[in-house]
């Protein structure tokens, strides 16, 4: 198959390689970029533990033709911290509410809130819970994701 | 027998209110100041940033893909296989069969009868037949599609009562009936004859996947020294590396097995990484090149361990008062195709009799009696799976208590607070329960919390238009902490360095259960340092001691006191040098938050890095080894009475459910929970654990099921297997009391399987309640419910 040169923005920094196009983008992003932080759980796009931000939307990288994602800004897990090393709202709370426990959900339920946390700053409970509902977790029971979700919310808010 | 409990065991209320937890009501001689708190988990930081490596993120470069064939067909014998095409495929570096296997080809648990490759005959759709590595997957894949393999198939069974008949096909030599066991206390046609009332039900509960996140894989790596060394999520590295050394024909120092963190396990993981492990194991020692086998999660679902179902037969007697006279069970308890995890160890191992100890709950029952048979079929096979066979007869006596109270028309919480364990109570086995016993404790704060004595009876119509009808419901539960098997030991190591830092070598794996930051806190607490002191070395049988898997309960209690027990001989160094140094009798000395002093004369004190290093200098032993065993099982196999584990966590649950009387949709809408766990070591992982749980126990109860048809599996993958979402969960309530356990560190017992055992059938008594139907096969999704509803009579009135 004829390679395709796929140019985008990953976690800030520009960059163009040259790809088969049937190429996923988890498989881009786990296997070229060792960005072994997007997980996969079911390669079918059901668990979520593969969630990315495309241009602030969360997708499903595993079921995401690598093709699409030209000229386009990705975030992942591994972008989320500051130039500083500062984690974001999300992942402090993650570790204040003791959100993680197997961790391997983790990654996608960060990415999935911090799309929502960008549209809704303020979310309550159900809305939480139904933005949560395409990512599964199989250890916490979700309170504790929930909890953390809402507490990165005020977080973000008191720090304006 | 109320009175036994008053006033002789000491309960620690710990609330569920936030931040309540960590307000922990402690006498002060005992206050401790690491374990007992909320520790942030060590490893979170490299989980919310993506940087802990899991099995299937560690670079491929330089292994081999490797890949099992599977049989098609439930039950064959092969004829024929030619491997030749396979093998000339360019990229293809060995096709192997089953007389390639270098030393025993089989593996299991408990009883080596699972083939790595099966030369003559397949048993269930998982059967492995053929092995290939190759430079990619892609090229794997494709050989496997070359290799052609001749069945003649045969008759095959798939129900544990059909495979009993003395006609139904033979899976195994030796016969389709693997263990038959019995438990007698006291005269149960004398118990019935007393009775009141006397009621029998059957109860059945399908195959259930563990639906752990992170997908199987096992990377094999050959030393140069010849050691095999097998990396990859595993629950027990040392079952692996037994396992593996038979199968390659080499002592058992000749294979090193190192657990990679992992994404989950669930008691699915004891067995599966030796199932993987055997095979990549083979591949590499025939190429000599490291092979990766990493599965597909429809291969997961299809190859690796499942809950056991079983078929439950259930005749109780009672008195009008509810008071339980006798109990008889029979169980059909379905292996599958292999041993795994189902048969006994002696006196008390093995998931099977497991269950049949646990069947008649916990409650006091003058006679009873089990039969439980453990059956072969050929369908994927039975493994360990938060619970060990509890959960089922958790079901069954759970539901018959509330099927009971509704025939006598009393509230099912009567008839439990009227037969509970409390202390002093014998067990159906025959054990006395002489310390621990908070049953009655979780049932009383479970009800204050969930106010279970106004809404009980309340079971109606949400409001005139709706189909919805609200009900709640109840289930209690004990589970044991241990494994209930003579060689239950446990073993660390603790070396302290000359700047106080200290490392400490423990077996028990991660699995998000929070072990790794459970057990240096224990060892913080007991040196007198601080958390970050303390650095774990990861599960690796080159490193480690012998600790036993990772099942059962029973790391912080077993290995906990293994970690004291080699903290207190480094300390025992330690305080004799300081009171040298300090001119202070050893007696005097306290070590605690890194610091040495004299308990009369604060002022005169010494750091803990400061005795550490004049240790060290003198040549001072500063290293600790413990090893702990918990006081002996035993289990009388004729009359199944005995002691078989040594201590029980308590728990009772409340639920409220919505049902939709049109449509048998069920909503989770309220949960309360309580436990008895001897002491809360981390109590917001204990929590974690708590909610977690539930979630699991809720999946049981409404929508988890591996549906079978002739053999094979047919939900394969998490868009057909359905796990709970964030949807599904009510904001579950944890209540955690505290009634010592006096054989565990600091008074701790087991958690980790408990949370889910009492939640199905707590959620399965609400739905009852809600709309007047049963439904004793699950699961309960909206069709049976329908039907239950149906069968009772229809919707009830307004």
């Amino acid at each position: 198959m004829n390679a395709l040169t796929l140019s985008f923005t990953l976690n800030g920094n520009d960059v163009s390689l040259d790809i088969s196009p049937n190429t996923l983008l988890v498989d881009l992003l786990r296997d070229k970029f060792r960005l072994t932080g997007t997980k996969v759980g079911c390669r079918e796009g059901e668990c979520g533990a593969c969630t990315v931000l495309l241009d602030g939307t969360p997708v499903n990288s595993c079921i995401l033709p690598a093709a699409k994602v030209q000229g386009k800004s990705l975030t992942t897990i591994e972008g989320l911290a500051d130039e500083n090393g500062q984690l974001s709202e999300i992942q402090e709370a993650f570790m204040h509410e003791g959100a993680a426990q197997c961790g391997f959900c983790t990654p996608g339920m960060i990415m999935n809130s911090t799309a929502l946390l960008e549209r809704n700053p303020e979310p309550n409970n159900q809305e939480i819970r139904q933005s949560l509902s395409g990512t599964l977790c199989r250890c916490t029971g979700y309170r504790k994701i929930v909890q953390a979700v809402a507490t990165a919310g005020e977080m973000k808010k008191s720090q304006g | 027998m109320q009175d036994k409990t008053e006033g002789k065991q000491k309960v620690q209320v710990l609330t569920g209110e936030k931040p309540g937890l960590d307000q922990l009501l402690e006498t002060p001689e005992k206050k401790l100041s690491v374990a007992g708190h909320s520790i942030a988990r060590t490893d979170d930081p490299a989980k919310v940033t993506g940087k802990l490596m899991y099995g299937a993120d560690y670079p491929q470069e330089g292994f081999l893909h490797g890949k099992i064939l599977r049989s098609p067909h439930p039950h064959a014998l092969i004829k024929s296989i030619d491997i030749k095409k396979a093998k000339e495929l360019p990229g293809v570096a060995a096709v192997l069969t089953g007389k390639d296997v270098p030393g025993r080809n089989g593996f299991g648990a408990i009883l080596p009868d699972q083939p790595v490759i099966c030369e003559d005959k397949v048993r269930y759709v998982g059967d492995g037949v053929a092995l290939v590595a190759a430079v990619t997957e892609e090229i794997a894949h494709e050989a496997l599609s070359l290799i052609r393999v001749e069945y003649e198939v045969l008759p095959a069974v798939f129900d544990p009562r059909d495979a009993l008949k003395p006609d139904a096909p033979r899976i195994h030599e030796g016969g389709n009936l693997l263990s038959d066991n019995k438990l007698r206390k006291g005269n149960v046609e004398k118990g019935f004859e007393e009775a009141d009332i006397i009621m029998e039900r059957t109860y059945q509960v399908p195959f259930l996947e563990h639906a752990y996140l992170e997908p199987d894989v096992t990377l094999a790596v050959p030393q140069p020294d010849g050691t095999m060394l097998v990396e990859g999520p595993m629950q027990a590295p040392f079952t692996v590396r037994r396992n593996l050394a038979a199968v390659l024909g080499v002592p058992v120092n000749r294979v090193r097995a190192r657990q990679i963190h992992m994404g989950g396990g669930f008691g699915g993981k004891e067995d599966s990484p030796i199932d993987i492990g055997c095979r990549a194991a083979v591949l590499a020692h025939h190429t000599g090149r490291p092979v990766r086998i990493a599965l597909e999660r429809e291969e997961v679902t299809l190859q690796t361990c499942k809950r056991h179902p079983m078929i439950m037969e259930v005749k109780i007697g009672a008195g009008k008062d509810g008071k339980l006279l006798a109990f008889e069970g029979v169980i059909y308890d379905e292996q599958g195709a292999y041993a795994g995890l189902g048969p006994i160890i002696p006196p008390a191992g093995g998931s099977h009799i497991h269950s049949m100890v646990m069947m008649p709950g916990p409650y006091e029952i003058p006679n009873a009696k089990v039969d439980a048979y453990l059956c072969y079929t050929n369908h994927p096979y039975g493994g360990a799976m938060r619970g060990f066979g509890a959960p089922q007869v958790h079901i069954a006596h759970e539901q018959m208590i509330d099927e009971l109270a509704g025939e006598l028309g009393l509230d099912p919480l009567e008839v439990r607070r009227t037969n509970a364990f409390r202390l002093g109570s014998a067990t159906a086995t025959g054990q006395v329960l002489d310390q621990s016993v908070g049953l009655l404790d979780t049932l009383e704060a479970c009800a204050e919390a969930f106010r279970w004595k106004e809404r009980f009876g309340k079971n109606e119509y949400v409001d005139a238009q709706s189909s919805k009808r609200r009900g709640i419901g109840t289930g209690m539960g004990w589970y044991r902490t241990s494994i209930g098997t003579n060689g239950d030991g446990c073993g660390a190591n603790v070396y302290v360095h000359e700047d106080g830092s200290v490392l400490l070598y423990s077996g028990i794996t991660e699995m998000g259960q929070g072990a790794f930051t459970v057990l240096p806190q224990i060892c913080a607490e007991e040196l007198g340092v601080a958390m970050e002191d303390i650095r774990l070395v990861e599960p690796d049988t080159d490193r480690v001691p012998e600790s036993g898997p990772t099942v059962g309960s029973r790391s912080t209690t077993l290995m906990g006191n293994a970690i004291i027990m080699a903290a207190r001989q480094v300390k025992s160094s330690i305080l004799e040098m300081a009171s040298e140094m300090l001119l202070v009798p050893v007696e005097r000395l306290e070590a605690k938050n890194r610091l040495i002093y004299d308990r009369e004369d604060t002022h005169k004190s010494l750091t803990f890095t400061e005795v550490a290093a004049k240790c060290m200098a003198m040549g001072k032993r500063l290293i600790g080894q413990g090893w702990w065993t918990p006081p002996a099982p035993s289990l009388d196999p004729e009359t199944g009475q005995g002691n078989p584990y040594f201590v029980y966590t308590y728990s009772t649950h409340m639920a409220e459910v919505l049902v939709d009387v049109e449509t048998g949709g069920v909503e989770v809408t309220d949960y309360v929970a309580a436990f008895d766990v001897g002491k809360a070591i981390n109590p917001k992982a204990l929590e974690g654990q708590i909610e977690g749980g539930v979630a699991m126990g809720l999946g049981y109860a409404l929508m988890e099921e591996v549906a079978m048809v002739d053999g094979i599996p047919q939900n394969l993958n998490l868009q057909d297997y359905l796990i709970p979402t964030s949807l599904d969960m009510p904001d579950v309530k944890p209540i955690v009391l505290e009634v010592e356990n006096k054989f565990g560190p600091y008074g701790a017992k087991g958690i980790g399987e408990m949370p889910n055992i009492p939640a199905t059938p707590a959620i399965l008594n609400a739905i009852t309640d809600a709309c007047g139907g049963r439904v004793r096969s699950l699961p309960a999704d909206p069709e049976r419910v329908f039907m239950a509803i149906r069968e009772a009579g229809g919707p009830p009135e307004r």
